[in-house]
């Protein structure tokens, strides 16, 4: 699957690959599961979603009538993790560019669905299968090395977006207060994080702790935000991966949806070859 | 595959994203200092954009927990006393406030028990707020027609 043998002038035996073996089809792997997983991380939520919306229905004028409709939620809900299953399993490259073009599709709808426009989680879904579609059109053509160079930097672009979204609306004193936190998080959330400080701390030392925890939030979303896209692919890897993983295990672990698919984006710079003539992306996973 | 096919080529499509990212960045930072974009913003998480292609076209535009977004939620028009529902204190909700109605467990919340109800939601960015006013109305069948009372922005107290 990752790769082949071949002999070269010499006759070694070398190793050669399917263009889009190896490092690259890692990449679009862990991409693709990682979007899945946001996804269907909410799928008890969705179920009931579904229940709801098709119970109570809302009309709301600003919405055209088929963004308004349970069905058109769920059917692209399902849609959304279908493609991305074709995707995966259907290994040629048609047939990812198609999925993946449907897979955007059904996420720009959910992201102007009434039920689901307010859920970042498609949001980051829809960036991170942008950059899936751009890769699928790569694949099979470009050279590995400078195929996952691109990849990775338009992967910490866009991570670097994300961040600078949540900083700046952040740059307000409702957040350097950290009233919105407190009154978010740490006044009742049932979360280990929250309980734990509720049960440590009294009520005047809580609230200046959530003054701090919400001054760290602006200040890594702001410096990363900034900085993330410049660093060298490795790096920027290993800081997206530990931000982006950090923000939902000390805040909520529904959060885990809206960032899993920039865990995974992040992920692309670990596949990176150090040099554009290193043969490592070449086949050998 | 020879050689010749891993050339790097013309990639159009990066360049596109590329660029999209940067018209979303580039917008993103003048927020603070343009109080009219943080207005559209305001009025994106409000659903009260002047028209749905205009509030569209800003959804791909990252916004996780901007702004300090509250609701307060009522049994009874603004002004009649005594209502049942507590009131008494606005909560902080982290961003698109409408989804005390829109999103599933808002919904279910709010609107099982078939009545009517009155939502205000303010978004406060750097001085400006934005007030809105919903009425959530029962119209037969477990439907509810969502009726926007008023939308305004209640202060400017100026860019910081």
């Amino acid at each position: 699957m990752f790769g082949g043998k071949a002999t070269d002038g010499s006759g070694e035996e070398v190793e050669a690959a399917a263009p889009d073996s190896g490092r690259v089809l890692w990449a679009y792997l862990i991409v693709q599961v990682s979007v899945f997983a946001g996804l269907a991380w909410k799928y008890e939520f969705f179920l009931l979603a579904d229940q709801v919306y098709h119970r109570l229905p809302l009309s709301d004028p600003f919405f055209p009538a088929w963004l308004q409709s349970a069905d058109v939620i769920r059917w692209t809900y399902l849609g959304s993790l279908t493609a991305i299953i074709l995707g995966v399993v259907g290994m040629l490259p048609w047939i990812r560019m198609l999925c993946a073009s449907a897979q955007v599709g059904c996420l720009a709808i959910m992201l102007l669905h009434q039920g689901s426009h307010n859920d970042m989680t498609f949001a980051t879904s829809l960036w991170a299968s942008i950059w899936v579609f751009w890769f699928a059109t790569g694949m099979d053509r470009d050279e590995p090395a400078d195929l996952l160079r691109r990849g990775a930097f338009l992967g910490r672009a866009i991570a670097s977006m994300i961040l600078l979204g949540g900083a700046v609306g952040k740059w307000t004193a409702e957040y350097w207060s950290g009233e919105v936190f407190y009154d978010i998080y740490f006044r009742e959330r049932d979360f280990w994080v929250f309980n734990y400080l509720r049960e440590s701390y009294d009520a005047e030392t809580l609230r200046g702790i959530a003054t701090w925890y919400s001054r760290k939030v602006i200040v890594v979303e702001t410096l990363f935000g900034f900085g993330l896209w410049l660093l060298p692919p490795k790096w920027a890897a290993a800081a997206g991966v530990t931000i982006f993983f950090s923000i939902a295990f000390f805040s909520n672990n529904l959060l885990y949806s809206v960032l899993l698919s920039m865990i995974g984006l992040s992920a692309v710079g670990f596949f990176v070859p150090k040099t554009m003539d290193d043969t490592s992306t070449r086949g050998t996973g | 595959m020879d050689t010749e096919t891993r050339r790097p080529r013309r990639d159009p499509l990066f360049v596109l994203i590329l660029f999209g990212v940067c018209v979303v960045t580039v917008w993103l930072l003048l927020m603070p200092f343009y109080a009219a974009i943080a207005r559209v913003t305001m009025k994106r998480f409000h659903l009260s954009t002047e028209s749905f292609a205009c509030w569209a076209i800003q959804a791909p535009v990252p916004a996780m927990y901007n702004f300090g977004n509250q609701y307060e939620i009522r049994d009874l028009p603004e002004g009649l006393i005594t209502p049942v529902l507590d009131s008494s204190r606005p909560r902080y909700i982290n961003h698109f406030p409408t989804r005390v109605l829109t999103f599933a467990n808002g919904r279910y919340s709010l609107l099982s028990p078939g009545q009517d109800r009155w939502v205000t939601i303010r978004s406060s960015y750097r001085g400006q707020t934005l007030e809105t006013k919903i009425h959530a109305k029962p119209i037969g069948e477990g439907r509810f027609e969502w009726i926007r009372e008023s939308s305004e922005i209640l202060s400017t107290g100026g860019d910081r």
